[in-house]
């Protein structure tokens, strides 16, 4: 218990602290798929999966090598405890990445996100094409949650917890935003939508505060912890948007990604918007944005390479992992030596 | 010892090279079983003298050549190097996992041991990726539950998922046995595929051959026979006919350039093979031994005394979102006759990328290069199809498909895929394609498909264009404005540009439009004029606002109105698709749900019975 206060407390201290210091007091992963063109059964040339940021700024394979990574979490007890998720399902590895198990059966494929309960560490989420299983022994077992979610319209392409409250999860679905506050045991709509909800993401500032991006009905804020929601104008519905972050750093700020739209940022609480693509490869294919502890803003640009700004995206730079493709951005508080 | 890899001189494929194969029908089955077992060692000595080696070093043969030669019991000692090469570089998914199973299974006595334990580990240390679709599930866990059979009682951390070898085979045969339940009670979801059946037939036969487990062993056997006899019913002379869940412009326009061809050669001999046996073709060879071409499937594709209507149900592949259904229905029609082959789907959204909605075939002497098919459809290019079964997001998936075997995917004269906003009808030869377009769409028109191989083209004054392909007439009105332009072709997924191979797409640039086809063989008319004469002299009318509806008397009298959006009707009664079977006509039948096929040819019945998992054979007196 007392690991996981700590965990929460450094989640905290994170969420208000601008960390400029040389060596960061977090760690950042990344998902990322280096194969070009790869297909099913196609050898797989390059390092993909999970890898880890560095001291010197190198990106550091962990794990496994799979090209269908969706996203990475772990147990805020045991780091060792990891669970991502993939085009099989999910898997779970207990000893650091040394090992892994598919953790589904059969009747489970490609899922979209995985996410652990900060609160009730035992409980695992993970997001299907079909709906939404639950784990709430580590991955030991996992069954379907559905119940509330319409039979038709379940695609989840995400959950993300509210780590304010053991059980309270929102899941971002094809026909809207859906939230349950007993641990799946029931959903209901909160913000019912036309098509995909690609991302929703709670301030690491304001745990009231939470974001939504979508297909085709631009992006959404909640003040009030999920329950009501309100357009953000300025952010167009012409495309579709891929996932929205804030700077943990600063409050105001806020990113999102689109593969026809490429980088908008907020610099004022999502008042107003900017484009963001100077400096970025041509077309501006975003495929998703993410904010590390420091302000640095990262792009990843389909199949380009990862791009980061230090001044949130007036410029860019090239970073490594040509070719790339990153699913997902995760940070966590640097663990102990 | 030298291989014939390393000195160059591979064998030639005769059945490719030579002339098409005599179609009499073979009534001694000693000699029906020795055909077919000299078509399989033909595959087997060609690719195991090295054709399609791309190196020379006899060490490095590859796994299909690996596998050949182990079925022969050639070249041993080098076929252990060759493992251990290949398993240097694994792939990552099911079309890697059933060739290593092969190998391992063939193996077992000749491979050396450090051969074998290359195999395994390989198991161990290489994540294996499920796939997506149908085909992929299926030869993904056929291999994991042969190789858990293989490698009993070991340990979860010797597997590459974690998973213990009783865990693995339990996760595999039972997703075998649902897929099998689905399969046999609501219908394949990759419908007669043209290359796809490849990926269902091998592991089944792997499972017939090599499971220890009876059931799943009779298993195999029976969805082989289930396979193979919808193969042999909707071939015409060994090509596949109509409508297609997944397949590719290569076979839609060329009808047996595709693997289903190999199939008809190898099981019936009726057909030559297509070039390099098909390519993944030549692991059925390695074990094909192992299965007996039932006579009653024998014959109901090759012995074919009347024309004939077949009436199926399947099922669209899984449907993630936007979409009512998770599988929605497949309606299909197929009409065979000596000369000519109708078939059809409903029409609308099938497959995202590769459907072929329906056409006309006409019979070819030698199939080989021959544009033997008509048809139109609407070039459909939609992300929104994509995402409904990929977990796609919207922009990225035209582009990617387009790089990833499927060049003509976004192609505005392409002449593969499938619409939501194409409806069709069939009655016997007579076909009714309707469009109703919503502006807006990516590529507002539709394209017909006129083969380099029709003779006599006319344009009518009527509005009908006649022509002939082979022996078989045919009139197909277009229900809008049109023009030509020369059909290009993409030959082969990865190709890079379009070439022109002769023929034409007639393009019609309108939003509410469609196309009747009717057909007839040649010897039903004095010549080709009484042809047209008839057909003239069919009523017909049309109107395309507010949406296409056609009522019209078609060349073998029947009345049929069909309005876009409406049930369509043959003699003033409405078509109930809801009622239709499983399989329905006079070789396959059975029932929804039934989990079992009655296949029939004259005297012979054969009834696979998934129940109870029995094999029935019956002679009528």
């Amino acid at each position: 218990m007392n690991s996981l206060k700590t965990f929460l407390i450094l989640i905290a201290l994170m969420a208000s602290t601008t960390i400029s210091t040389a060596t960061p007091e977090y760690d950042f992963y990344i998902c990322a798929k280096v194969n070009r063109d790869y297909v099913i059964g196609s050898k797989v040339e390059t390092v993909n999966g999970v890898f880890k940021r560095g001291d010197d700024g190198s990106w550091n394979h962990q794990g496994y090598n799979d090209t269908t990574l969706t996203a990475v979490a772990f147990d805020p007890r045991d780091r060792n405890v990891v669970y991502t998720s993939a085009n099989n399902g999910l898997w779970r590895s207990l000893d650091g990445g040394k090992h892994w198990r598919i953790c589904n059966d059969w009747d489970m494929t490609e899922a979209r996100h995985v996410a652990v309960d900060p609160n009730a560490p035992d409980h695992v989420y993970l997001s299907l094409p079909d709906g939404i299983a639950v784990s709430t022994d580590r991955a030991q077992t996992l069954v379907r949650r559905e119940n509330g979610l319409p039979e038709r319209g379940k695609y989840t392409q995400r959950v993300t917890i509210d780590r304010t409250q053991a059980g309270r999860v929102f899941a971002a679905c094809e026909v809207g935003v859906y939230l349950t506050e007993n641990g799946a045991e029931s959903w209901r709509c909160v913000l019912p939508t036309k098509e995909m909800v690609d991302d929703i993401q709670q301030s690491p500032h304001n745990s009231d505060h939470w974001l939504v991006v979508t297909q085709s009905a631009g992006a959404w804020s909640s003040q009030d912890r999920g329950l009501t929601w309100k357009q953000i104008e300025g952010v167009p519905s012409s495309h579709a948007l891929y996932n929205i972050t804030f700077d943990p750093t600063d409050p105001q700020r806020l990113a999102i990604a689109s593969w026809g739209l490429g980088v908008l940022t907020s610099e004022d609480g999502g008042k107003t918007w900017q484009d963001r693509n100077a400096g970025l490869p041509e077309p501006h294919r975003v495929w998703r944005v993410g904010v590390d502890p420091d302000g640095r803003l990262y792009a990843s640009v389909h199949k380009q390479t990862l791009f980061y700004s230090d001044d949130f995206g007036r410029t860019w730079q090239p970073d490594t992992l040509k070719g790339s493709l990153v699913n997902y951005f995760l940070t966590l508080p640097k663990l102990a030596q | 010892m030298l291989t014939l890899a390393s000195t160059g001189t591979a064998l030639a494929q005769p059945a490719f090279e030579a002339g098409p194969p005599d179609r009499s029908v073979i009534e001694d089955a000693a000699q029906r079983r020795a055909e077919y077992e000299a078509r399989v060692n033909e595959v087997l000595n060609w690719r195991a003298s090295g054709a399609m080696v791309k190196t020379d070093d006899p060490g490095n043969l590859g796994l299909a050549v690996v596998a050949c030669k182990l079925a022969l019991g050639q070249d041993l000692e080098n076929c252990s190097l060759s493992v251990l090469k290949a398993m240097e570089e694994p792939g990552t998914g099911p079309f890697w996992m059933f060739p290593s199973v092969c190998v391992a299974y063939l193996g077992r006595e000749s491979l050396s041991p450090e051969a074998q334990a290359s195999i395994r580990d390989v198991w161990r240390t290489t994540r294996q990726l499920r796939g997506d679709t149908e085909n992929h599930w299926v030869m993904y866990y056929a291999s994991l539950y042969l190789m858990s059979e293989l490698y009993p009682n070991e340990p979860a951390e010797t597997w590459y998922n974690g998973l213990t070898s009783e865990e693995n085979l339990a996760e595999s045969k039972a997703f075998l046995i649902d897929w099998m339940d689905m399969t046999t009670t609501i219908g394949q979801g990759e419908f007669n595929p043209t290359h796809y059946i490849g990926e269902y037939a091998i592991p089944m036969l792997f499972l017939a051959s090599w499971s220890e487990d009876p059931e799943m062993r009779q298993r195999g056997k029976m969805m082989l026979d289930w396979l193979f006899a919808e193969l042999g019913n909707i071939t015409l002379n060994g090509v596949m006919r109509g409508p297609n869940s997944r397949t590719d412009e290569g076979s839609v326009i060329e009808r047996w350039n595709s693997l289903s061809s190999y199939f008809s050669w190898v099981l019936f001999g009726n057909t030559p093979p297509t070039k390099g046996y098909g390519g993944w073709g030549v692991y059925f060879a390695t074990v094909a031994k192992n299965y007996q071409v039932p006579e009653v499937i024998y014959r109901l594709a090759t012995d074919r005394k009347e024309d004939f209507v077949q009436r199926d149900r399947a099922r669209i592949r899984r449907r993630w979102r936007y979409s009512e259904e998770l599988s929605p229905p497949v309606y299909k029609t197929q009409y065979l006759r000596d000369d000519y082959a109708v078939g059809s789907t409903t029409g609308g959204q099938l497959d995202p990328i590769q459907a072929h909605a329906w056409d006309v075939s006409w019979d070819e002497p030698d199939p080989r290069g021959k544009h033997n098919t008509m048809f139109s459809l609407h070039p459909n290019s939609s992300s929104v199809a994509m995402q409904m079964s990929f977990t796609a997001y919207p922009e990225p998936w035209i582009k990617g498909v387009t790089n990833e075997g499927k060049p003509s995917y976004d192609s505005p004269d392409k002449v593969v895929g499938s619409s939501p906003f194409e409806q069709v009808f069939q009655d016997l030869d007579t076909v009714v394609a309707l469009y109703d377009i919503p502006e807006g769409t990516r590529f507002p028109h539709i394209n017909g498909f006129f083969s380099k191989d029709l003779v006599n083209i006319t344009e009518d004054e009527s509005g009908w264009i006649f022509a002939q392909g082979g022996q078989t007439y045919l009139a197909y009105r277009p229900l809008a404005a049109y023009h030509w332009i020369p059909y290009l072709h993409y030959s082969g997924g990865w190709a890079k540009e379009k070439l022109p191979i002769g023929g034409q797409l007639l393009t019609s640039p309108h939003l509410k439009n469609g196309t009747i086809v009717q057909a007839a063989s040649v010897d039903e008319f004095a010549n080709f004029e009484a042809f047209q004469d008839a057909i003239h002299a069919l009523p017909l009318e049309f109107n395309l606002e507010p949406v296409p509806t056609v009522k019209m008397t078609s060349l073998r009298g029947k009345q049929i109105s069909f309005t876009f959006g409406e049930a369509p009707q043959v003699n003033g009664e409405a078509i109930n698709y809801a009622n239709w079977k499983l399989f329905e006509g006079p070789h396959l039948n059975a029932e929804i749900g039934g989990r079992k096929l009655t296949i029939t040819h004259g005297k012979l019945q054969r009834v696979l019975d998934f129940n109870t998992l029995t094999i029935s054979d019956t002679v009528t007196p």
